[in-house]
């Protein structure tokens, strides 16, 4: 099957590069969505923008910094309240954010003295915290605030604070996945190797690209802790500033989330010699074949076969009992990228659910050659869809579980079809075994919710039928 | 017999700006944000904001927090070549991608940001040459494209909303039929708000115009699946806004600029009453709806003002009086309320209002509140919800009760101190957009609220007040 224009694509032919309908037999070497480009103005895509892809992504995870935005007052407000990682100092990164609230006097002055004056007035503010996450953001990208001599300058006066300086404006790339990509190196290069942590184990991680939404980091860290194994940093969930700047003594890089947090994996190998090994979180058969694998790497191989075969026997038959009455379900995933391929084949392999059709936001294209090869057939392959796609691909696909954003799970519930937060989660964590049993559970729970047959039902139409009988009778 | 005198101290109604240059925890997001609300609430409308994408996409989430809907917003994407070369070419593409692919559409506001305002983007020149292009391509349609600046750097969402709601009112208005219609610019408030305004104007057999319409932000999931979440403010009805026969601008900083354009352009007589929170309050706007279109108030009113007043009096000097609160969000918002919780014996000790709008040190309603009140009270402007949660934390204001939008939550949750929200966005409690807080009903409704909030509050953390809400 060639790429797909849809009707609603007709006036923006281009679109058709976008989006793939996988036929037998195709592998991606024959075809493959265009990514990574640049979205046509208008059509109500959902992408965001790289400030927020290293801010509310990354950085803003770190539990222990202060996170200032240097600009207008809007990036910061929107980039907090918005996600769920929670953290075990309070929650703070879910708590505050900081803003240089810049005015029109400092676009035409210059923002350097009032940054200045913030980030001092910050610090003081919570002499508890030493850290900062400083970004800049689209205007004072514009104007060139020089905001490294601003925090040079500052860390020279406090010595006892350190501040990591993120130049990644909103517009910049063609998507959040700009922004995933300047934090990781910047961080590389700015902060790794600044601090020796404490060797604890023998084993020892660095565990890349999950964000403790909902917990995830905090529920495998059960399981590095069960194995012996010391993680030396989370980038970023539920992560302290300083374990981030230890990342190199780490003698393994595991990697989940390859697309936001590969790069950093790729120049920890590159500078430190540290090997990268990608594992799949999500999922029973995806979740041990990652455990044998960061065991085989240690040589712990019966620690890790232990801890799968207790974590089975606990949590497999609840799964099991989910996968019995969710078979066949048709799911569409619409989310940022990764997690298409991270889901697709471990929601049909541990239950039974039938992915029909994907979109991305900012995944690149070496994301869908893993999607694709991991998809089914006659399922959409989307790059950056927008909203009247998205409404002909439900057409066409009638799905039974959408797993996407609250917006749109909005938009979708006024067409009976229930959604579950792939962001942020429903009721997580998603991770681990006991993850994706929450997972199947709440799966389980929208696709049998009683409301969703009661908002097809007319009434009047009930009522007319009623009214039939009593005349027959 | 000697007489000793101890002076007493006047209370003090001290207001002031904030101390700090930067922001710890802002109270309102930028004026883009707000310009965004205004669009919506247009039917067959599609803002078009021209900055980066999140800009937009954020502000969508906002909304979707706030309302529990889904509302369209376009992007025109901005990227480095156009922070380089300029924008105006995205605007035009994007203008045209939205009216091939949404034939019914027939508003763009085209919404700047920080970004394109210092670009210097030519917005007025863009839209001419869109308006020429859309001619030629579509010559039985009427699509109208409006300018609306709102740099990021200036004023809040507040303002942004007030200059968007100028900004269609300015380019859509024009001269015609004398309607008999009155407009209402209630300001930025929710779906309850104005249900409940309309029911007051049918009651006063007033037809009347509502800027903007937004009933539908609350919509149903209906048996044929149709989606009705949009607004229903209509091309027609901002045109017809000049030829009404009066205009009440309820929020003074939100959507009044418009009924001013209208007075100025069209000469269409308008009044700017209180923010209609609280009994005075309202009877205030009810009276100046009477005076404008000359209808009676009638019984119907009279009888929801005195079963207000009814529930009220149940709750105010038992369990009200002289308990603190702290108000939060916009001006309109914040000053209606501190009336509203004088009325029920409550004092307002701490009022924060968040952006640096430097009109709010004038506004009548300070000076009002300093004529009354009987104990102190701190009125921090341009504030930000570290301000509130620093005094609570150095104990320099002990709050029985505080009162905002959910950004807030963690203070409340954090100190122990009972929370009703109020204002936006409110997305940690359930259907509040469906709530009204105006009118004689919204007062009744919301001192109930505060009620039960102070209740459960008593019953879960307090060893022996537990027992006095058995009244």
């Amino acid at each position: 099957m060639p790429m797909i224009l849809l009707d609603c694509d007709k006036d923006i032919p281009e679109r058709q590069r976008h989006i793939y309908l996988k036929a037998p037999g195709e592998s991606t070497k024959d075809f493959l969505p265009i990514a990574n480009v640049a979205t046509i103005p208008g059509t109500l895509s959902e992408r965001g923008c790289a400030f927020c892809g290293a801010k509310l992504v990354i950085g803003g995870v770190v539990k222990d910094a202060i996170q200032m935005i240097h600009g207008p007052v809007g990036c910061a407000y929107d980039t907090w309240h918005t996600k769920r990682y929670p953290s075990d100092n309070g929650h703070v990164p879910l708590k505050y954010v900081w803003s240089t609230d810049m005015k029109e006097s400092h676009i035409v002055f210059g923002g350097e003295k009032r940054l200045e004056q913030s980030i001092n007035e910050a610090f003081d503010a919570m002499p508890h915290m030493k850290r900062m996450f400083l970004y800049t953001t689209c205007p004072t990208a514009l104007i060139g605030d020089d905001v490294k001599a601003v925090s040079k300058k500052v860390m020279q006066e406090r010595p006892d604070v350190d501040i990591f300086t993120v130049e990644c404006p909103g517009f910049s790339g063609v998507s959040q996945s700009k922004g995933h990509h300047v934090l990781n190196i910047g961080w590389v290069d700015q902060k790794v190797g600044s601090v020796e942590p404490e060797i604890k184990s023998p084993y020892t991680i660095n565990f890349i690209g999950d964000y403790n939404i909902q917990g995830d980091t905090q529920l495998l860290q059960t399981y590095w802790d069960r194995l012996g194994i010391q993680v030396i940093a989370h980038f970023t969930g539920n992560a302290n500033y300083d374990e981030l700047r230890s990342m190199h003594r780490a003698k393994l890089s595991v990697v989940n989330c390859a697309r936001s947090a590969g790069y950093i994996a790729n120049e920890l190998k590159k500078r430190y010699g540290i090997p990268r090994l990608d594992i799949d979180t999500w999922g029973f058969n995806y979740m041990a074949e990652g455990i044998r694998k960061v065991c085989a790497f240690f040589g712990i191989e019966e620690r890790g076969e232990a801890l799968i075969a207790e974590e089975y026997a606990k949590w497999k038959p609840k799964l099991d009992w989910y996968k019995e009455r969710l078979k066949g379900k048709k799911m569409a995933i619409w989310t940022g990228g990764p997690r298409l391929w991270h889901w697709t084949k471990s929601v049909e392999d541990d239950m039974g659910i039938e992915v029909v059709a994907m979109s991305s936001k900012f995944g690149h294209e070496e994301d869908f050659e893993k999607v694709v090869a991991r998809g089914r057939e006659g399922t959409y392959y989307i790059d950056d869809a927008n909203e009247l796609e998205f409404f002909e691909i439900l057409e066409n696909i009638k799905p039974d579980i959408i797993f996407t954003g609250p917006r749109v799970g909005e938009l979708v519930k006024k067409l009976h079809i229930p959604y579950i937060n792939g962001h942020a989660y429903h009721n997580g964590p998603y991770m681990g075994f006991q993850g994706f049993v929450n997972m199947a559970r709440d799966i389980y729970n929208a696709t049998h919710s009683p409301l969703l047959g009661l908002a097809a039902t007319d009434i009047r139409r009930t009522a007319k039928a009623k009214l039939a009988l009593k005349e027959v009778a | 017999m000697s007489c000793e005198m101890t002076e007493v101290r006047a209370p003090e109604v001290n207001a002031h700006v904030k101390e700090r240059a930067g922001t710890i925890n802002p109270m309102l997001d930028c004026q883009p944000a707000g310009a965004q609300f205004a669009g919506i609430g247009i039917q067959d409308c599609i803002p078009l904001v021209h900055g980066g994408q999140g800009c937009c996409m954020f502000v969508r989430l906002l909304f979707a927090q706030h309302f529990k809907e889904n509302f369209d917003i376009a992007s025109t994407s901005l990227h480095e070549d156009s922070a380089v070369f300029g924008g105006t070419k995205r605007i035009e593409e994007g203008v045209m991608v939205l009216a091939k692919r949404y034939p019914q559409l027939r508003v763009i506001p085209v919404i700047t940001t920080c970004s394109t305002e210092v670009i210097g983007d030519d917005i007025e020149g863009t839209i001419n040459l869109c308006n020429q292009a859309l001619k030629r391509e579509f010559p039985e349609r009427d699509i109208y494209l409006v300018p609306v600046h709102t740099p990021s750097f200036k004023g809040s969402h507040v303002s942004g909303y007030d200059e968007a709601v100028k900004a269609l009112v300015k380019t859509l208005a024009k001269k015609g039929e004398p309607t008999g219609k009155l407009n209402l610019f209630p300001g930025w408030v929710n779906p309850g708000d104005v249900i409940l305004l309309k029911s007051y104007l049918s009651q006063m057999g007033v037809d009347g115009t509502i800027f903007m319409d937004t009933e539908d932000f609350d919509s149903p999931m209906l048996p044929d699946k149709s989606i009705n979440t949009h607004g229903r403010t209509t091309v027609e009805d901002l045109q017809n806004s000049a030829n009404a026969c009066g205009s009440i601008a309820m929020a003074r900083y939100e959507g009044a600029s418009a009924a001013k354009h209208l007075e100025n352009a069209f000469s269409v007589p308008q009044i700017l009453t209180a923010s209609p929170y609280g009994i005075r309050n309202t009877d205030r706007l009810l009276q100046s709806i009477s005076d404008l279109t000359g209808q009676p108030i009638p019984d119907s009113l009279v009888k929801e003002r005195g079963i207000a007043l009814d529930a009220m009096a149940d709750l105010a000097h038992m369990f009200f009086a002289n308990k603190k609160v702290a108000i939060y969000g916009h001006a309109d918002l914040v000053f209606g309320l501190a009336q509203f919780c004088m009325e029920l014996e409550m004092e307002p000790a701490l009022l924060l209002i968040g952006d640096d709008n430097t009109r709010y040190k004038k506004d009548p309603r300070i000076k009002e509140l300093k004529e009354t009140a009987a104990f102190d009270m701190e009125i921090v402007l341009n504030a930000d919800l570290w301000d509130l949660e620093k005094r609570i934390k150095d104990k320099t204001v002990e709050l029985d009760l505080i009162m905002g939008h959910s950004k807030g939550r963690y203070i409340a949750i954090d100190a122990n101190i009972p929370m009703v929200r109020v204002g936006f966005p409110t997305f940690d409690r359930a259907g509040l957009y469906r709530k009204p807080l105006i009118g004689y009903r919204g007062a009744m409704e919301l001192a109930e609220t505060i009620a039960n909030t102070l209740f459960a509050h008593m019953e879960y953390t307090k060893n022996r007040e537990w027992i006095l809400n058995t009244w």
